[in-house]
Protein backbone atom coordinates (compact mmCIF):
# COMPACT_ATOMS: atom_id res chain seq x y z
CA UNK A 1 0.00 0.00 0.00
CA UNK A 2 1.26 3.42 -0.96
CA UNK A 3 0.54 6.29 1.38
CA UNK A 4 -0.35 9.83 0.41
CA UNK A 5 -1.96 12.84 2.05
CA UNK A 6 -4.33 13.43 -0.90
CA UNK A 7 -5.52 10.90 -3.47
CA UNK A 8 -7.42 12.42 -6.40
CA UNK A 9 -9.47 10.26 -8.75
CA UNK A 10 -9.56 12.02 -12.12
CA UNK A 11 -7.15 14.13 -14.16
CA UNK A 12 -9.54 16.68 -15.65
CA UNK A 13 -9.40 20.42 -14.89
CA UNK A 14 -10.94 19.87 -11.43
CA UNK A 15 -8.61 17.04 -10.46
CA UNK A 16 -5.55 18.86 -11.79
CA UNK A 17 -6.47 22.08 -9.98
CA UNK A 18 -6.90 20.12 -6.76
CA UNK A 19 -3.58 18.31 -7.33
CA UNK A 20 -1.74 21.57 -7.98
CA UNK A 21 -3.16 23.28 -4.90
CA UNK A 22 -2.45 20.25 -2.72
CA UNK A 23 1.14 19.87 -3.92
CA UNK A 24 1.74 23.59 -3.39
CA UNK A 25 0.63 23.19 0.22
CA UNK A 26 3.32 20.56 0.63
CA UNK A 27 0.86 17.67 0.77
CA UNK A 28 1.96 14.36 -0.73
CA UNK A 29 -0.42 14.11 -3.65
CA UNK A 30 -1.28 11.64 -6.41
CA UNK A 31 -3.90 12.00 -9.13
CA UNK A 32 -5.15 9.32 -11.49
CA UNK A 33 -6.17 9.46 -15.14
CA UNK A 34 -7.70 6.45 -16.89
CA UNK A 35 -6.64 7.69 -20.33
CA UNK A 36 -3.06 7.58 -21.56
CA UNK A 37 -2.98 11.30 -20.89
CA UNK A 38 -5.48 13.75 -19.39
CA UNK A 39 -8.17 14.91 -21.80
CA UNK A 40 -8.38 11.92 -24.13
CA UNK A 41 -11.44 10.36 -22.52
CA UNK A 42 -15.08 11.46 -22.49
CA UNK A 43 -14.97 15.04 -21.30
CA UNK A 44 -17.45 17.35 -22.87
CA UNK A 45 -16.82 20.90 -21.67
CA UNK A 46 -14.94 22.94 -24.23
CA UNK A 47 -15.72 26.51 -23.16
CA UNK A 48 -13.55 28.41 -20.70
CA UNK A 49 -15.46 31.28 -19.13
CA UNK A 50 -13.87 34.61 -18.18
CA UNK A 51 -14.36 33.94 -14.47
CA UNK A 52 -11.52 31.41 -14.75
CA UNK A 53 -9.17 34.22 -15.86
CA UNK A 54 -10.39 36.40 -13.01
CA UNK A 55 -9.69 33.77 -10.36
CA UNK A 56 -6.85 31.55 -11.61
CA UNK A 57 -3.49 33.16 -12.37
CA UNK A 58 -2.27 30.28 -14.53
CA UNK A 59 -4.74 31.28 -17.26
CA UNK A 60 -2.52 34.19 -18.28
CA UNK A 61 -0.12 31.57 -19.60
CA UNK A 62 -2.69 29.90 -21.87
CA UNK A 63 -1.58 30.95 -25.35
CA UNK A 64 -2.17 29.38 -28.79
CA UNK A 65 1.28 27.76 -28.78
CA UNK A 66 0.26 25.83 -25.64
CA UNK A 67 -3.19 25.02 -26.94
CA UNK A 68 -3.35 25.33 -30.76
CA UNK A 69 -7.08 24.62 -30.91
CA UNK A 70 -7.94 27.80 -29.02
CA UNK A 71 -10.42 30.25 -30.55
CA UNK A 72 -11.97 33.27 -28.90
CA UNK A 73 -15.75 33.04 -28.69
CA UNK A 74 -16.16 36.78 -29.17
CA UNK A 75 -19.73 36.69 -30.37
CA UNK A 76 -22.60 34.23 -30.39
CA UNK A 77 -25.07 33.58 -33.15
CA UNK A 78 -28.59 32.48 -32.25
CA UNK A 79 -30.46 30.70 -35.02
CA UNK A 80 -34.22 30.32 -34.75
CA UNK A 81 -35.57 27.29 -36.57
CA UNK A 82 -39.31 26.86 -37.09
CA UNK A 83 -41.35 23.68 -37.08
CA UNK A 84 -40.82 23.25 -40.82
CA UNK A 85 -37.04 23.05 -40.25
CA UNK A 86 -36.53 26.47 -41.83
CA UNK A 87 -34.08 28.93 -40.27
CA UNK A 88 -36.59 31.71 -39.63
CA UNK A 89 -33.92 34.17 -38.52
CA UNK A 90 -30.82 34.72 -36.48
CA UNK A 91 -29.46 37.22 -34.01
CA UNK A 92 -25.80 37.87 -33.31
CA UNK A 93 -24.72 39.07 -29.87
CA UNK A 94 -21.40 40.02 -28.30
CA UNK A 95 -20.55 41.10 -24.75
CA UNK A 96 -22.75 44.10 -24.00
CA UNK A 97 -22.03 47.49 -22.41
CA UNK A 98 -23.00 46.29 -18.94
CA UNK A 99 -20.21 43.70 -18.72
CA UNK A 100 -17.77 44.99 -16.09
CA UNK A 101 -14.32 43.45 -16.51
CA UNK A 102 -11.73 42.12 -18.92
CA UNK A 103 -11.49 39.62 -20.51
CA UNK A 104 -15.30 39.28 -20.25
CA UNK A 105 -15.74 42.55 -22.17
CA UNK A 106 -13.81 41.05 -25.09
CA UNK A 107 -15.19 37.55 -25.36
CA UNK A 108 -17.83 35.19 -24.00
CA UNK A 109 -15.74 32.02 -23.85
CA UNK A 110 -12.36 30.77 -24.92
CA UNK A 111 -12.91 27.53 -26.84
CA UNK A 112 -10.39 24.69 -26.52
CA UNK A 113 -10.14 20.99 -27.24
CA UNK A 114 -9.76 19.14 -23.98
CA UNK A 115 -7.10 16.85 -25.46
CA UNK A 116 -4.86 19.94 -25.37
CA UNK A 117 -6.20 21.85 -22.38
CA UNK A 118 -6.28 19.02 -19.85
CA UNK A 119 -2.60 17.99 -20.30
CA UNK A 120 -1.66 21.68 -20.12
CA UNK A 121 -3.39 22.22 -16.79
CA UNK A 122 -2.21 18.86 -15.41
CA UNK A 123 1.39 19.95 -15.93
CA UNK A 124 0.97 22.71 -13.34
CA UNK A 125 0.13 20.00 -10.84
CA UNK A 126 3.06 17.76 -11.73
CA UNK A 127 5.41 20.78 -11.80
CA UNK A 128 4.23 21.57 -8.27
CA UNK A 129 5.21 18.07 -7.21
CA UNK A 130 2.01 16.05 -7.54
CA UNK A 131 2.36 12.55 -8.95
CA UNK A 132 0.22 11.77 -12.03
CA UNK A 133 -0.56 8.14 -12.77
CA UNK A 134 -2.05 7.70 -16.24
CA UNK A 135 -3.62 4.66 -17.96
CA UNK A 136 -4.96 3.73 -14.54
CA UNK A 137 -8.59 3.06 -13.73
CA UNK A 138 -9.54 3.38 -10.08
CA UNK A 139 -12.14 0.69 -9.50
CA UNK A 140 -12.91 0.82 -5.79
CA UNK A 141 -12.49 2.64 -2.52
CA UNK A 142 -10.24 1.26 0.17
CA UNK A 143 -12.19 0.92 3.41
CA UNK A 144 -11.36 0.20 7.02
CA UNK A 145 -14.17 -0.42 9.53
CA UNK A 146 -16.60 0.89 6.91
CA UNK A 147 -14.68 4.15 6.51
CA UNK A 148 -13.04 5.24 3.28
CA UNK A 149 -9.29 5.44 3.72
CA UNK A 150 -8.09 5.42 0.11
CA UNK A 151 -8.56 3.91 -3.35
CA UNK A 152 -7.81 0.70 -5.24
CA UNK A 153 -6.78 0.53 -8.89
CA UNK A 154 -7.67 -2.13 -11.45
CA UNK A 155 -4.51 -4.11 -10.66
CA UNK A 156 -5.37 -4.23 -6.97
CA UNK A 157 -2.77 -1.63 -6.00
CA UNK A 158 -3.88 0.33 -2.92
CA UNK A 159 -3.34 4.03 -2.30
CA UNK A 160 -4.09 5.43 1.14
CA UNK A 161 -5.07 9.04 1.68
CA UNK A 162 -7.84 11.64 1.77
CA UNK A 163 -9.97 11.00 -1.34
CA UNK A 164 -11.10 13.70 -3.73
CA UNK A 165 -13.60 12.39 -6.28
CA UNK A 166 -12.93 14.26 -9.52
CA UNK A 167 -14.06 11.32 -11.61
CA UNK A 168 -16.84 12.92 -13.58
CA UNK A 169 -20.52 12.29 -14.07
CA UNK A 170 -20.39 8.50 -13.54
CA UNK A 171 -18.39 8.79 -10.35
CA UNK A 172 -17.09 5.60 -8.81
CA UNK A 173 -16.12 7.62 -5.73
CA UNK A 174 -19.70 8.88 -5.28
CA UNK A 175 -21.12 5.40 -5.70
CA UNK A 176 -18.69 3.43 -3.53
CA UNK A 177 -18.70 6.02 -0.76
CA UNK A 178 -22.48 5.82 -0.59
CA UNK A 179 -22.94 9.49 -1.49
CA UNK A 180 -24.97 8.72 -4.60
CA UNK A 181 -26.01 5.56 -6.40
CA UNK A 182 -27.12 7.07 -9.67
CA UNK A 183 -28.47 10.36 -10.90
CA UNK A 184 -32.22 10.59 -11.36
CA UNK A 185 -33.34 10.94 -14.98
CA UNK A 186 -33.99 14.64 -14.50
CA UNK A 187 -30.53 15.27 -13.05
CA UNK A 188 -28.40 14.25 -15.98
CA UNK A 189 -28.43 15.15 -19.66
CA UNK A 190 -27.41 13.07 -22.66
CA UNK A 191 -25.42 14.94 -25.30
CA UNK A 192 -24.56 13.50 -28.71
CA UNK A 193 -21.88 15.56 -30.42
CA UNK A 194 -20.04 15.67 -33.73
CA UNK A 195 -16.71 17.32 -34.28
CA UNK A 196 -16.14 18.66 -37.81
CA UNK A 197 -12.84 19.71 -39.28
CA UNK A 198 -12.75 22.97 -41.24
CA UNK A 199 -9.89 25.10 -42.61
CA UNK A 200 -9.14 27.90 -40.10
CA UNK A 201 -9.27 30.58 -42.81
CA UNK A 202 -12.75 29.43 -43.84
CA UNK A 203 -13.96 29.73 -40.26
CA UNK A 204 -12.34 33.18 -40.01
CA UNK A 205 -13.95 34.37 -43.25
CA UNK A 206 -17.40 32.90 -42.81
CA UNK A 207 -17.99 33.06 -39.07
CA UNK A 208 -15.75 36.01 -38.17
CA UNK A 209 -16.05 36.66 -34.43
CA UNK A 210 -19.03 34.37 -34.16
CA UNK A 211 -17.33 31.35 -32.69
CA UNK A 212 -20.40 30.21 -30.77
CA UNK A 213 -23.91 29.47 -31.93
CA UNK A 214 -27.10 28.11 -30.50
CA UNK A 215 -29.69 26.63 -32.83
CA UNK A 216 -33.03 27.23 -31.12
CA UNK A 217 -35.37 24.84 -32.85
CA UNK A 218 -39.01 23.84 -32.75
CA UNK A 219 -38.35 20.19 -33.49
CA UNK A 220 -35.15 19.33 -31.58
CA UNK A 221 -33.58 20.30 -28.26
CA UNK A 222 -31.49 23.46 -28.65
CA UNK A 223 -28.25 22.61 -30.39
CA UNK A 224 -24.91 24.25 -29.68
CA UNK A 225 -22.09 24.94 -32.08
CA UNK A 226 -18.62 25.78 -30.80
CA UNK A 227 -15.80 26.80 -33.13
CA UNK A 228 -12.15 26.00 -32.52
CA UNK A 229 -9.08 26.90 -34.54
CA UNK A 230 -9.56 24.22 -37.18
CA UNK A 231 -12.96 22.72 -36.50
CA UNK A 232 -16.19 22.88 -34.59
CA UNK A 233 -18.53 20.90 -32.40
CA UNK A 234 -22.21 20.44 -33.12
CA UNK A 235 -24.13 18.86 -30.31
CA UNK A 236 -27.34 18.94 -28.37
CA UNK A 237 -28.64 17.57 -25.13
CA UNK A 238 -31.62 16.90 -22.98
CA UNK A 239 -32.41 15.27 -19.68
CA UNK A 240 -32.59 11.47 -19.73
CA UNK A 241 -36.30 11.68 -18.99
CA UNK A 242 -36.97 13.43 -22.31
CA UNK A 243 -35.84 11.18 -25.16
CA UNK A 244 -38.38 9.33 -27.31
CA UNK A 245 -35.89 8.45 -30.07
CA UNK A 246 -32.13 8.10 -30.42
CA UNK A 247 -30.21 11.24 -29.45
CA UNK A 248 -28.39 10.86 -32.76
CA UNK A 249 -31.70 11.08 -34.65
CA UNK A 250 -32.25 14.56 -33.24
CA UNK A 251 -28.68 15.71 -33.81
CA UNK A 252 -28.84 14.47 -37.40
CA UNK A 253 -31.97 16.56 -37.95
CA UNK A 254 -29.90 19.65 -37.22
CA UNK A 255 -27.12 18.47 -39.54
CA UNK A 256 -29.68 17.89 -42.30
CA UNK A 257 -31.26 21.35 -42.09
CA UNK A 258 -30.95 22.93 -45.52
CA UNK A 259 -29.24 25.94 -43.95
CA UNK A 260 -26.81 23.73 -42.04
CA UNK A 261 -25.93 21.76 -45.15
CA UNK A 262 -25.01 25.02 -46.87
CA UNK A 263 -22.88 25.99 -43.88
CA UNK A 264 -21.03 22.65 -44.04
CA UNK A 265 -20.41 23.17 -47.74
CA UNK A 266 -19.05 26.69 -47.55
CA UNK A 267 -16.96 25.92 -44.45
CA UNK A 268 -15.59 22.88 -46.30
CA UNK A 269 -16.40 20.98 -43.12
CA UNK A 270 -15.92 17.25 -42.77
CA UNK A 271 -17.10 15.03 -39.91
CA UNK A 272 -14.07 14.12 -37.80
CA UNK A 273 -15.31 12.62 -34.54
CA UNK A 274 -18.48 11.35 -32.92
CA UNK A 275 -18.90 11.63 -29.17
CA UNK A 276 -21.56 10.85 -26.59
CA UNK A 277 -21.47 12.61 -23.26
CA UNK A 278 -23.47 12.59 -20.07
CA UNK A 279 -23.65 15.89 -18.25
CA UNK A 280 -25.00 16.39 -14.74
CA UNK A 281 -27.44 19.30 -14.72
CA UNK A 282 -29.02 19.74 -11.35
CA UNK A 283 -30.64 22.59 -9.43
CA UNK A 284 -28.50 22.27 -6.31
CA UNK A 285 -25.55 20.05 -5.34
CA UNK A 286 -26.13 17.73 -2.39
CA UNK A 287 -24.26 14.89 -0.64
CA UNK A 288 -20.96 16.44 -1.68
CA UNK A 289 -18.83 14.84 1.04
CA UNK A 290 -18.54 12.15 3.66
CA UNK A 291 -15.80 11.08 6.01
CA UNK A 292 -12.42 11.43 4.28
CA UNK A 293 -14.10 12.07 0.90
CA UNK A 294 -15.06 15.19 -1.08
CA UNK A 295 -16.66 15.25 -4.55
CA UNK A 296 -15.81 18.05 -6.97
CA UNK A 297 -16.78 19.10 -10.49
CA UNK A 298 -19.21 16.88 -12.39
CA UNK A 299 -18.79 14.12 -9.79
CA UNK A 300 -20.42 16.44 -7.26
CA UNK A 301 -22.99 17.85 -9.70
CA UNK A 302 -21.25 21.21 -9.96
CA UNK A 303 -22.13 22.44 -13.40
CA UNK A 304 -23.84 25.78 -13.96
CA UNK A 305 -27.61 25.28 -13.52
CA UNK A 306 -28.45 27.54 -16.48
CA UNK A 307 -25.94 26.69 -19.19
CA UNK A 308 -24.00 23.75 -17.69
CA UNK A 309 -20.59 25.45 -17.77
CA UNK A 310 -18.48 22.78 -16.12
CA UNK A 311 -14.76 23.55 -16.19
CA UNK A 312 -14.90 26.67 -14.04
CA UNK A 313 -17.03 25.11 -11.26
CA UNK A 314 -14.76 22.03 -11.31
CA UNK A 315 -11.68 24.22 -10.81
CA UNK A 316 -13.32 26.27 -8.05
CA UNK A 317 -14.55 23.24 -6.13
CA UNK A 318 -11.20 21.49 -6.66
CA UNK A 319 -9.37 24.38 -5.05
CA UNK A 320 -11.83 24.60 -2.13
CA UNK A 321 -11.81 20.84 -1.55
CA UNK A 322 -8.04 20.97 -1.02
CA UNK A 323 -8.27 23.95 1.36
CA UNK A 324 -10.83 22.06 3.42
CA UNK A 325 -8.97 18.74 3.25
CA UNK A 326 -5.65 20.36 4.24
CA UNK A 327 -7.22 22.01 7.30
CA UNK A 328 -9.01 18.79 8.25
CA UNK A 329 -5.83 16.73 7.93
CA UNK A 330 -3.90 19.25 10.05
CA UNK A 331 -6.64 19.23 12.69
CA UNK A 332 -6.72 15.43 12.64
CA UNK A 333 -10.45 15.38 11.97
CA UNK A 334 -11.72 14.43 8.51
CA UNK A 335 -15.18 13.40 9.69
CA UNK A 336 -18.24 14.24 7.67
CA UNK A 337 -19.16 17.02 10.10
CA UNK A 338 -15.69 18.51 9.94
CA UNK A 339 -15.95 18.59 6.15
CA UNK A 340 -19.31 20.39 6.20
CA UNK A 341 -17.25 23.53 5.77
CA UNK A 342 -16.74 22.46 2.13
CA UNK A 343 -20.41 23.26 1.48
CA UNK A 344 -20.18 26.54 3.39
CA UNK A 345 -17.18 27.56 1.31
CA UNK A 346 -18.42 26.75 -2.20
CA UNK A 347 -21.76 28.38 -1.44
CA UNK A 348 -19.90 31.65 -0.88
CA UNK A 349 -18.23 31.54 -4.30
CA UNK A 350 -19.43 32.74 -7.68
CA UNK A 351 -20.40 29.11 -8.36
CA UNK A 352 -22.51 29.05 -5.19
CA UNK A 353 -24.24 32.25 -6.23
CA UNK A 354 -25.33 30.60 -9.49
CA UNK A 355 -26.87 27.76 -7.50
CA UNK A 356 -28.80 30.18 -5.26
CA UNK A 357 -31.15 30.55 -8.21
CA UNK A 358 -30.39 27.08 -9.51
CA UNK A 359 -33.89 25.72 -9.47
CA UNK A 360 -35.39 28.66 -11.35
CA UNK A 361 -32.48 28.77 -13.82
CA UNK A 362 -32.57 25.07 -14.66
CA UNK A 363 -36.37 25.05 -14.88
CA UNK A 364 -36.51 27.84 -17.44
CA UNK A 365 -33.87 26.11 -19.53
CA UNK A 366 -35.78 22.84 -19.30
CA UNK A 367 -39.02 24.56 -20.30
CA UNK A 368 -37.67 26.65 -23.18
CA UNK A 369 -34.88 25.35 -25.43
CA UNK A 370 -35.25 21.81 -24.11
CA UNK A 371 -38.97 21.68 -24.82
CA UNK A 372 -39.07 22.08 -28.59
CA UNK A 373 -42.62 20.92 -29.26
CA UNK A 374 -44.25 22.47 -26.20
CA UNK A 375 -42.48 25.82 -26.15
CA UNK A 376 -40.14 26.55 -29.03
CA UNK A 377 -42.88 25.79 -31.57
CA UNK A 378 -44.68 29.02 -30.54
CA UNK A 379 -41.67 30.90 -29.23
CA UNK A 380 -39.84 30.92 -32.57
CA UNK A 381 -42.69 32.32 -34.72
CA UNK A 382 -43.66 34.82 -31.99
CA UNK A 383 -40.09 36.04 -31.61
CA UNK A 384 -39.55 36.22 -35.35
CA UNK A 385 -42.82 38.11 -35.80
CA UNK A 386 -41.52 40.66 -33.30
CA UNK A 387 -38.06 41.12 -34.78
CA UNK A 388 -38.66 40.29 -38.41
CA UNK A 389 -42.27 41.15 -39.18
CA UNK A 390 -41.70 44.76 -40.13
CA UNK A 391 -39.28 43.97 -42.94
CA UNK A 392 -42.07 43.46 -45.42
CA UNK A 393 -43.52 45.21 -48.48
CA UNK A 394 -46.80 43.35 -48.66
CA UNK A 395 -48.98 46.04 -47.09
CA UNK A 396 -48.89 49.67 -45.98
CA UNK A 397 -46.51 49.61 -42.99
CA UNK A 398 -49.12 50.75 -40.48
CA UNK A 399 -51.30 47.84 -41.52
CA UNK A 400 -48.33 45.50 -41.15
CA UNK A 401 -47.75 46.72 -37.60
CA UNK A 402 -51.37 45.97 -36.78
CA UNK A 403 -51.02 42.55 -38.38
CA UNK A 404 -47.86 41.84 -36.41
CA UNK A 405 -49.40 43.04 -33.12
CA UNK A 406 -52.48 40.95 -33.74
CA UNK A 407 -50.44 37.89 -34.58
CA UNK A 408 -48.22 38.23 -31.51
CA UNK A 409 -51.38 38.63 -29.43
CA UNK A 410 -52.52 35.28 -30.80
CA UNK A 411 -49.57 33.60 -29.07
CA UNK A 412 -50.29 35.25 -25.72
CA UNK A 413 -52.44 32.40 -24.37
CA UNK A 414 -49.33 30.23 -24.67
CA UNK A 415 -46.74 32.84 -23.81
CA UNK A 416 -48.38 34.32 -20.73
CA UNK A 417 -48.67 31.11 -18.69
CA UNK A 418 -45.03 30.39 -19.60
CA UNK A 419 -43.94 33.82 -18.44
CA UNK A 420 -45.96 33.49 -15.24
CA UNK A 421 -44.62 30.02 -14.50
CA UNK A 422 -40.96 30.36 -15.41
CA UNK A 423 -39.88 33.93 -16.10
CA UNK A 424 -41.47 35.79 -13.19
CA UNK A 425 -40.29 33.38 -10.49
CA UNK A 426 -36.75 33.71 -11.85
CA UNK A 427 -36.87 37.49 -12.06
CA UNK A 428 -38.46 37.72 -8.61
CA UNK A 429 -35.75 35.43 -7.17
CA UNK A 430 -32.93 37.39 -8.75
CA UNK A 431 -34.22 40.80 -7.67
CA UNK A 432 -35.53 39.46 -4.38
CA UNK A 433 -37.90 41.88 -2.63
CA UNK A 434 -37.47 44.83 -4.92
CA UNK A 435 -39.74 43.52 -7.61
CA UNK A 436 -42.16 41.58 -5.46
CA UNK A 437 -44.98 44.00 -6.08
CA UNK A 438 -44.40 44.27 -9.78
CA UNK A 439 -44.22 40.51 -10.08
CA UNK A 440 -47.39 39.83 -8.16
CA UNK A 441 -49.37 37.64 -10.59
CA UNK A 442 -52.73 39.08 -9.44
CA UNK A 443 -51.68 42.63 -10.14
CA UNK A 444 -50.21 41.65 -13.46
CA UNK A 445 -53.31 39.84 -14.59
CA UNK A 446 -55.33 42.88 -13.62
CA UNK A 447 -53.22 45.10 -15.86
CA UNK A 448 -52.26 42.91 -18.79
CA UNK A 449 -55.69 42.30 -20.34
CA UNK A 450 -56.34 46.04 -20.25
CA UNK A 451 -53.05 46.70 -21.99
CA UNK A 452 -53.96 44.16 -24.64
CA UNK A 453 -57.32 45.82 -25.23
CA UNK A 454 -55.50 49.06 -25.85
CA UNK A 455 -53.86 47.63 -28.95
CA UNK A 456 -55.49 49.56 -31.82
CA UNK A 457 -58.08 47.67 -33.82
CA UNK A 458 -58.67 50.26 -36.55
CA UNK A 459 -56.80 53.25 -37.78
CA UNK A 460 -58.57 56.51 -38.50
CA UNK A 461 -57.81 58.07 -41.86
CA UNK A 462 -56.11 61.48 -42.08
CA UNK A 463 -58.74 64.17 -41.49
CA UNK A 464 -61.30 61.68 -40.19
CA UNK A 465 -62.84 62.36 -36.80
CA UNK B 1 -22.90 15.79 -46.85
CA UNK B 2 -26.03 14.58 -45.15
CA UNK B 3 -25.82 12.94 -41.73
CA UNK B 4 -26.94 9.54 -42.98
CA UNK B 5 -23.89 9.49 -45.27
CA UNK B 6 -21.40 9.92 -42.41
CA UNK B 7 -19.25 6.86 -41.83
CA UNK B 8 -19.90 6.66 -38.09
CA UNK B 9 -17.43 3.90 -37.37
CA UNK B 10 -14.68 5.99 -38.94
CA UNK B 11 -15.42 8.80 -36.48
CA UNK B 12 -14.17 7.05 -33.35
CA UNK B 13 -10.60 6.10 -32.51
CA UNK B 14 -10.12 3.23 -30.15
CA UNK B 15 -7.37 1.29 -28.42
CA UNK B 16 -8.54 -2.33 -28.47
CA UNK B 17 -8.16 -5.07 -25.92
CA UNK B 18 -10.50 -3.79 -23.28
CA UNK B 19 -12.42 -6.92 -22.26
CA UNK B 20 -16.04 -6.70 -21.19
CA UNK B 21 -17.08 -3.49 -19.52
CA UNK B 22 -20.88 -3.56 -19.91
CA UNK B 23 -23.20 -6.40 -18.97
CA UNK B 24 -26.90 -6.97 -18.41
CA UNK B 25 -28.55 -9.07 -15.71
CA UNK B 26 -31.57 -10.45 -17.55
CA UNK B 27 -33.29 -11.43 -14.30
CA UNK B 28 -33.32 -7.80 -13.18
CA UNK B 29 -34.27 -6.32 -16.60
CA UNK B 30 -37.88 -5.10 -16.72
CA UNK B 31 -37.91 -4.67 -20.50
CA UNK B 32 -38.52 -0.90 -20.40
CA UNK B 33 -36.32 -0.44 -23.50
CA UNK B 34 -34.90 2.87 -22.35
CA UNK B 35 -31.39 1.55 -23.08
CA UNK B 36 -32.47 0.86 -26.66
CA UNK B 37 -33.73 4.42 -27.11
CA UNK B 38 -30.82 6.23 -25.46
CA UNK B 39 -27.91 4.40 -27.13
CA UNK B 40 -26.55 6.61 -29.91
CA UNK B 41 -24.90 3.63 -31.56
CA UNK B 42 -27.94 1.32 -31.30
CA UNK B 43 -25.94 -1.32 -29.44
CA UNK B 44 -28.94 -2.58 -27.45
CA UNK B 45 -31.43 -4.84 -29.23
CA UNK B 46 -34.52 -6.82 -28.44
CA UNK B 47 -35.27 -10.39 -29.46
CA UNK B 48 -38.70 -11.54 -28.37
CA UNK B 49 -38.97 -10.07 -24.91
CA UNK B 50 -35.25 -10.31 -24.23
CA UNK B 51 -33.00 -7.24 -24.28
CA UNK B 52 -29.41 -7.88 -25.25
CA UNK B 53 -26.17 -6.06 -26.03
CA UNK B 54 -24.65 -6.68 -29.46
CA UNK B 55 -21.59 -8.93 -29.43
CA UNK B 56 -19.22 -6.39 -30.95
CA UNK B 57 -20.19 -3.52 -28.63
CA UNK B 58 -16.57 -3.15 -27.47
CA UNK B 59 -15.57 -1.94 -30.92
CA UNK B 60 -18.51 0.47 -31.25
CA UNK B 61 -19.38 1.83 -27.79
CA UNK B 62 -18.75 5.53 -27.11
CA UNK B 63 -18.43 4.89 -23.35
CA UNK B 64 -21.06 7.51 -22.50
CA UNK B 65 -22.65 5.19 -19.89
CA UNK B 66 -26.16 6.41 -20.73
CA UNK B 67 -27.47 2.82 -20.77
CA UNK B 68 -26.22 2.27 -17.23
CA UNK B 69 -27.52 5.62 -16.06
CA UNK B 70 -30.97 5.23 -17.63
CA UNK B 71 -31.59 1.72 -16.23
CA UNK B 72 -33.95 2.06 -13.28
CA UNK B 73 -33.97 -1.70 -12.75
CA UNK B 74 -30.20 -1.61 -12.12
CA UNK B 75 -29.86 -4.47 -14.58
CA UNK B 76 -27.05 -2.87 -16.57
CA UNK B 77 -23.55 -2.93 -15.13
CA UNK B 78 -20.97 -0.50 -16.48
CA UNK B 79 -17.35 0.09 -15.61
CA UNK B 80 -15.01 2.11 -17.79
CA UNK B 81 -12.60 0.02 -19.89
CA UNK B 82 -9.25 -0.70 -18.26
CA UNK B 83 -6.84 2.21 -18.10
CA UNK B 84 -5.23 3.25 -21.36
CA UNK B 85 -7.72 1.38 -23.55
CA UNK B 86 -11.07 2.07 -25.18
CA UNK B 87 -12.03 5.23 -27.03
CA UNK B 88 -9.62 8.09 -27.57
CA UNK B 89 -11.16 11.51 -28.01
CA UNK B 90 -8.86 13.86 -29.88
CA UNK B 91 -11.30 16.72 -30.36
CA UNK B 92 -13.34 16.66 -27.16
Amino acid sequence: MKEYDIVIVGGGPGGSTAAKEAAEKGLKTIFFERGRKPGEKNSSGCGLGPRIWREFDIMKELTPDKCPSIREGKAARNYFVNKNDIVAGYVMTRPTESVTYEPAKSWITMNIYRSEFDPWIAKFATDAGAELKTSTLIVDLLKEDGKVIGVVDEKGEKYKGFVIGADGVISMVARQSGLRKKWAHDQVTMCPQYDFSAPPEKIDDIMGDEALAVWWTSTCPASYQVFFHDGFHQGLGNWLSWWDASPLYYLNRIINLKYYQRLLRILEAKPRELQGHLLPWISYPYNTHTENVILIGDAGGFSCPLEAEGIYPAMVTGRIAVEVAADAITAGDTSRTALDIFDEKWKKTSVGEDFEDGEELSKIWQALPFSPQETMSWFVPMFMEAIGGIYDWSQPHSKRIRQIAGHIKMYFPKALPFIMKYVFPLVAKIFENELDKMMDPKQLMAVLPKLLQMLPQKKKKRGEK
Amino acid sequence: MRAQDFNLEGLTKRIPGTGDFISIDIDKCNGCERCIIICMKALWKKKGSKIYLVDDYQTKCLECAACYQVCDANAIKFQYPVGGTGIVIEQG
